[in-house]
């Protein structure tokens, strides 16, 4: 028994991340006896990860303030003001924590036709669902599982998520929520494979599909097409405004989650926000070169491992900015505008991206490039 | 029959509009025109004819009941006054705020404020006495900026000001460009009612009774114009006429 636990602390204390600036405050916490113990444990890399970025705590800030910054953003841009009461002089900055307080004390009403315990269950099951997708995801070094095949379960993770909605929309049992069902899997369909395909275009190009192996290079250079495809894939997965068809307000009331309410509707709502968080990481490692950036003189050497966290996070808050900014541009396309762009350009698109991608790897092997 | 299609621009025309409008996005991101007037903190400058709460001056009325007739929607009533002249009283339910009252009003007794913000516990309370006309309604000022919408050659732009707006327009004196006066057009017609010199207010008519025929004056000094007698004289033979 004792071996098993010696071994363990040697597997924690031999993968730790880094961070030469804070050492000497861990060094003196590492003599008392169960602090030591547990800050080791929260640097562990995969607990790290896990736990702290790109895990839950930095999801969680990211759900906290990321509907606040689009929703002040396509404001400026539409000439409005936004969130402004709840802290005037931030903003309204913790408008989310003020939405968040209103349906924690809100009840959750399940109404007489819907299927109750599966009405129940997958409003909160697709939450701890959208938080698997990151345990195959790297912010610079810091990732929780290296897995060979850590793209293709990152993206057979994601994949789970319309499954989800079209769980609530039948549990909902209402007119609307079949509507938006049925709509979700349509786009669903029509997304998914020009993205798989895109993503499966820059695997090639990489060689790897292991995203702590992918090289530090800028795949949206490399494949710009690929880049693009992923980008509506993304836009259309979050089923945000230019696609906003399953949920589109006017038609279909909020589709699928049009019956719910309370806390239960809350994760709903920040539901698509994970998820273009999810889908940002990957971007931001297929597509922007992960955890790198240019060397800054004093900062590197002292934060170490935090400065590709940094790097990271910047690339992700810049690819969700723009993917939000989209609704205040577009209008909502039609179903089957939807359709059409799904099967038509981006099928196409996405292939001329894999044609590229092969055509790349070849001239590289054979010394052209 | 004609079938409408939609125009084929092309990928580089559409391709254009695209960059044109992630481009105007970028741009008002940054520098934003936000348009909105925070009402209560802000309030937007009004032009002085604003037509907004309507205040009443006993002392100018001269009774002509032309608010009341010219009221399109019936919300103007005359009330009888301890003086036994008849003031106006504004049905705020009904008034649509054409202000054809204070267009109509010879002596400017009634007159226009920037007031908009009047809020009523019912319908009764609606009924505006000619007493409650006088004085300016109790309105809160929360506002500390000023609010204006410039509109140049290409783009709306708001310019505030931190100061109160006064919501009181100063007095517009009457109608002065073409001064009128009542005259009598055919005497001989006259059947000599007196309904002229009960009307007006002014006291310009005068009548006198010399060999069994009565003889109406008007003194063109004291003469305003409101065109009452020539609206009630029973034979219709007054008319205005330029001074």
């Amino acid at each position: 028994m004792q071996e098993v636990i010696n071994e363990l602390l040697e597997t924690m204390m031999s993968n730790q991340v880094s961070v030469p600036v804070i050492q000497p405050v861990i060094d003196m916490a590492a003599q008392m006896p169960m602090v030591g113990l547990g800050i080791s444990f929260i640097l562990w890399t995969p607990i790290f990860a896990l736990l702290i970025c790109p895990g839950l705590s930095t999801l969680g800030i990211f759900l906290l303030f990321f509907p606040w910054i689009e929703r002040k953003l396509c404001a400026r841009i539409q000439w409005r003001v936004g969130p402004r009461e709840i802290v005037p002089w931030l903003g309204g900055l913790i408008q989310l924590l003020a939405d968040t307080l209103r349906f924690l004390f809100q009840e959750v009403i399940v109404h007489k036709d819907a299927h109750r315990p599966y009405f129940l269950q997958f409003a909160f099951l697709s939450f701890a669902a959208a938080l698997l997708p990151l345990l195959f995801i790297n912010a610079g070094d810091v990732i929780a599982i290296a897995s060979p095949y850590g793209v293709q379960l990152l993206l057979a993770l994601v994949c789970l998520f319309p499954l989800f909605i079209l769980g609530l929309g039948w549990a909902s049992n209402s007119r609307f929520a079949f509507i938006g069902s049925v709509r979700e899997a349509f786009m669903y369909f029509a997304y998914e494979i020009p993205f798989i395909i895109a993503v499966l275009a820059m695997v090639i190009l990489f060689g790897t599909s292991n995203p702590i192996l992918i090289p530090d290079k800028w795949g949206i250079i490399l494949n710009p097409i690929a880049a693009f495809t992923f980008f509506v894939g993304a836009a259309m997965a979050t089923s945000r405004m230019p696609f906003e068809i399953p949920e589109a307000d006017q038609e279909v009331a909020a589709g699928p989650h049009v019956e719910y309410s309370g806390i239960a509707f809350g994760l709903i709502y920040v539901m698509c926000y994970e998820k273009a968080y999810i889908l940002s990481t990957l971007m931001v490692v297929l597509f922007l070169g992960g955890g790198s950036g240019p060397d800054i003189p004093g900062l590197t050497v002292h934060l170490g491992d935090l400065m590709g966290i940094v790097w990271f996070l910047l690339k992700v808050i810049i690819v969700m900015t723009t993917m939000f900014v989209l609704r205040t541009i577009y209008p909502r396309y039609r179903l089957d505008q939807g359709l059409t762009i799904g099967w038509g350009a981006m099928i196409a698109i996405s292939l001329v991206a894999l044609a590229w991608s092969i055509v790349f790897v070849f001239m590289q092997q054979g010394g052209v490039l | 029959m004609k079938k409408v299609t939609v125009q084929d621009q092309g990928v580089v025309e559409k391709t254009k509009c695209h960059a044109a409008a992630i481009g105007v996005a970028m741009k008002e991101s940054v520098y934003p025109l936000t348009a909105t007037v925070q009402y209560p903190r802000q309030r937007k400058k009004m032009p002085d004819n604003f037509r907004g709460y309507i205040l009443f001056d006993p002392d100018k009325c001269i009774n002509c009941w032309e608010c009341a007739f010219i009221c399109p929607a019936n919300a103007i009533r005359m009330k009888e006054a301890p003086n036994k002249k008849y003031y106006p009283t504004i049905d705020y339910g009904k008034c649509i705020f054409c202000h054809f009252c204070i267009d109509s009003c010879t002596d400017s007794a009634l007159r226009t404020t920037k007031i908009h913000d009047v809020a009523y516990k019912d319908m009764d309370e609606m009924v505006t006495l000619t007493e409650e006309m006088i004085e300016p309604p109790e309105i809160v000022r929360e506002d500390t900026k000023l609010v204006e919408y410039l509109i140049d050659d290409k783009d709306l732009q708001m310019k505030k000001t931190r100061e109160v707006d006064n919501l009181f327009v100063d007095e517009v004196p009457p109608s002065v460009e073409i001064p009128v006066v009542s005259q009598c057009i055919d005497g001989a017609s006259c059947i000599g009612c007196h309904v002229c010199e009960y009307v007006c207010g002014s006291g310009a008519i005068s009548s006198s009774i010399a060999n069994g025929v009565m003889n109406m004056a008007i003194d063109t000094d004291n003469c305003t114009g409101c065109g009452l007698c020539v609206k009630e004289c029973t034979m219709q033979i007054l008319k205005l006429v330029r001074k």
